[in-house]
């Protein structure tokens, strides 16, 4: 689904990523885990369309295609979906109306037909329940107020509608609580399927104790270092990261 | 040069209709205009706005119109009040009291001689208006070089309450030079929300001045939301008199095409334990000019003052230009002010929030203009009104965005 082919990035003429390779297969969910400052928030905006880096060198590819040529709002309709670290804030644009306007626009760019307000909003509900969240948020600007919790529970709540193929979560984990942690893992978990991919970015162990992941990976200084399964997140754990620092 | 023929003509068709008393007084004030005349660039309160023009222009009063359909501008749950070319469809006597300290005494001395009155609204003790008073300000004109000048008055007894709209729209393309003072006086407790809608057409010159005194533990909520005219300033004053007075001064400056509007705004805190907030947002589009300066004066004494004054501006136009100026002007020692004046573009960030969402580049720039505005439009508590402002802004605004689902 994915392919990361020996990407060079820079931002303000400084080199974040040297040569990173991943590849990620449909169903599959991926952990990219790694020290402040590896990379890991560049590689995440970079795959969503942030103009703030550049790509001097390699490639990505989504199902074949070159992704590095697609608008945010076209990758966004092609299934990609990034929950942000810090999910920025929007007053006197409520959620409903932001929720509504990216739902129906990556339809019209799919060439989809709108959904009627009724059923829309029936698709919306059923979600804003599912992360235990309150109705009425969907009539408060978007974040406005939000608590970090409840900022990145909207985020969850945003993937839920969109139904992305490709979930890229940056740090999705950091500033929650024990319930709010298993109420986001249950909105990622509710999406996982045969055909979706996930890619979790994550400084800490503690995410991937609810989402299982396939494969964890670790980015240090623009490149992946090392690869290996779940057990790996919890050599990680006891470890921490500066023997593979090193190593690298 | 000031035109005095010309504004000696239009007085001399005013005689008539004035008792004896009132024409000794309007002559001295159409002397104390002339010596005085209009305010130029020199005038550094007036640098960026000139009226030249109004002094040399041949202008004559407008006459009473019959009224155009007004559904327009119909809002449910309100008492209208209508005002054409400067005429009340039943008109009032004017209410006395004092005049203020004018911001160019020219501008005022024209205004007193020449003015007829506008809304003339007295409300005695613990009376509160149940419903909104929404003042509809016509000016229908198909013929240029008319003048209109408008006197207004609202006085709150002691711990009376009112919400009161000042909406003034501008009909036909023909020049006209226009007027208008309001002083506002509240009692101890009195509580008045007052929203001024300007929205002229894109020939009018316009001069409006506000002064409101406000006693003890009484407070004011001035919203000024300005859309249209060609030349348009206003001298915005509100002097917090008693002790525990508050303020807010509020609003939205969103020129096009070719406007002109100033606001100069001050807040004086003259007695201890007073509040006083200040939220001004700014946008031009096209060629327009704005220019907003907000001066915040405490005066020895005024201890316990606690004030914030915040304006926001927002380019759009790339002939556009906004000048905004924060004074502060502080006598005492235990206050907490603050205060802050920021000119941009829009967030980068939330742009790229928007559009990893599937939202267009135009669109998602849509809803952070939106954004922007918002923070003044949601101060109106008044929900018809609310929305007629909000509606009247995204009209402003262009593009694909639906009220009906924004609001």
């Amino acid at each position: 689904m994915l392919e990361i082919k020996n990407l060079h990035a820079t931002v303000n003429g400084t080199e974040i990523l040297k040569g990173l390779d991943l590849t990620i297969q449909p169903g599959e969910v991926h952990a990219i885990m790694g020290p402040n400052g590896a990379g890991k928030s560049t590689l995440s905006k970079l795959l969503a369309g942030s103009e703030d880096y550049v790509v001097t060198e390699g490639s990505v590819r989504l199902d074949g295609k070159d992704l590095l040529e697609l608008a945010p709002e076209e990758r966004a309709a092609a299934g990609i979906f990034l929950g942000f670290q810090y999910p920025v804030e929007i007053p006197g644009v409520s959620n409903m109306v932001f929720l509504k306007a990216a739902f129906n626009a990556q339809r019209k760019i799919r060439g989809e037909a709108e959904l009627s307000a009724g059923d829309f909003l029936a698709w919306v509900r059923h979600r804003v329940k599912q992360m235990q969240m309150d109705p009425q948020m969907l009539h408060r600007g978007v974040n406005e107020g939000f608590s970090g919790g409840e900022k990145k529970r909207n985020e969850i709540l945003q993937m839920l509608v969109l139904e992305p193929r490709l979930m890229v979560l940056d740090e999705t984990d950091s500033g929650l609580d024990i319930d709010a942690l298993k109420v986001v893992a249950d909105g990622i978990n509710a999406l996982r399927s045969p055909e979706r991919s996930t890619l979790l970015v994550t400084h800490y162990q503690r995410l991937l104790d609810h989402v299982q992941p396939d494969f964890v990976h670790v980015l240090a200084a623009g490149r992946i270092v090392k690869s290996g399964g779940p057990e790996l997140a919890r050599e990680l754990e006891e470890k921490g990261y500066g023997w593979l620092q090193q190593a690298a | 040069m000031l035109n005095q023929d010309a504004y000696t003509r239009a007085f001399e068709a005013l005689l008539p209709s004035l008792s004896g008393s009132e024409r000794d007084t309007r002559s001295a004030q159409l002397q104390r205009f002339f010596s005085a005349g209009l305010p130029n660039r020199s005038i550094e309160t007036f640098k960026y706005s000139d009226f030249t023009a109004l002094a040399e222009g041949a202008f004559a009063l407008a006459l009473k119109a019959p009224s155009p359909s007004l559904d327009a501008w119909t809002l449910p749950d309100c008492t209208q009040q209508l005002l054409i070319n400067g005429h009340a469809a039943t008109p009032t006597a004017a209410l006395d009291g004092p005049i203020s300290e004018p911001a160019h005494a020219g501008l005022a001395a024209l205004n007193a001689a020449f003015a007829t009155p506008g809304l003339q609204l007295q409300l005695e003790r613990n009376v509160a208006l149940e419903q909104p008073l929404h003042v509809l300000n016509l000016s229908v004109l198909d013929t240029p070089a008319k003048m209109i000048h408008l006197r207004h008055r609202i006085r709150l007894e002691a711990g009376a309450s009112a919400t009161v709209v000042l909406h003034d729209i501008g009909l036909g393309d023909a020049e006209r030079w226009i007027t208008q003072t309001l002083e506002i006086d509240l009692a101890a407790n009195a509580r008045l929300q007052l929203i001024r809608i300007q929205d002229e057409s894109a020939a009018t010159s316009g001069w409006f001045q506000a002064t409101a005194r406000i006693q003890r533990d009484a407070s004011i909520q001035l919203l000024q939301f300005d859309f249209g005219g060609a030349r348009i300033r206003n001298d915005l004053r509100l002097l917090l008199q008693g002790e525990g007075a508050e303020c807010g001064l509020h609003g939205l400056f969103a020129p096009a095409g070719g406007t002109h509007v100033d606001n100069h705004t001050v807040i004086e805190h003259q007695a201890p334990h007073c509040v006083s907030r200040e939220f001004f947002r700014g946008l031009a589009w096209d060629k327009a000019h704005a220019v907003f300066n907000g001066r915040i004066v405490v005066q020895p004494g005024a201890q316990k003052t606690d004030s914030e004054q915040r304006i926001a501006n927002l380019v759009i136009g790339k002939g556009a230009e906004i000048n905004a100026k924060p004074e502060l002007e502080i006598h005492a020692d235990d206050v907490k002010c603050a205060h802050g004046a920021t000119f941009g573009q829009l967030d980068t960030s939330a742009l790229f929030y928007l559009r990893t969402r599937g939202v267009p580049e135009a669109t998602a720039l849509s809803l952070l203009t939106f954004s922007f505005a918002a923070d003044a439009l949601q101060r109106i508590s008044w929900p018809s009104l609310r929305e007629f402002v909000t509606r009247r802004f995204l009209a402003r605004m262009g593009g694909d965005l639906d009220a009906g689902e924004l609001l």
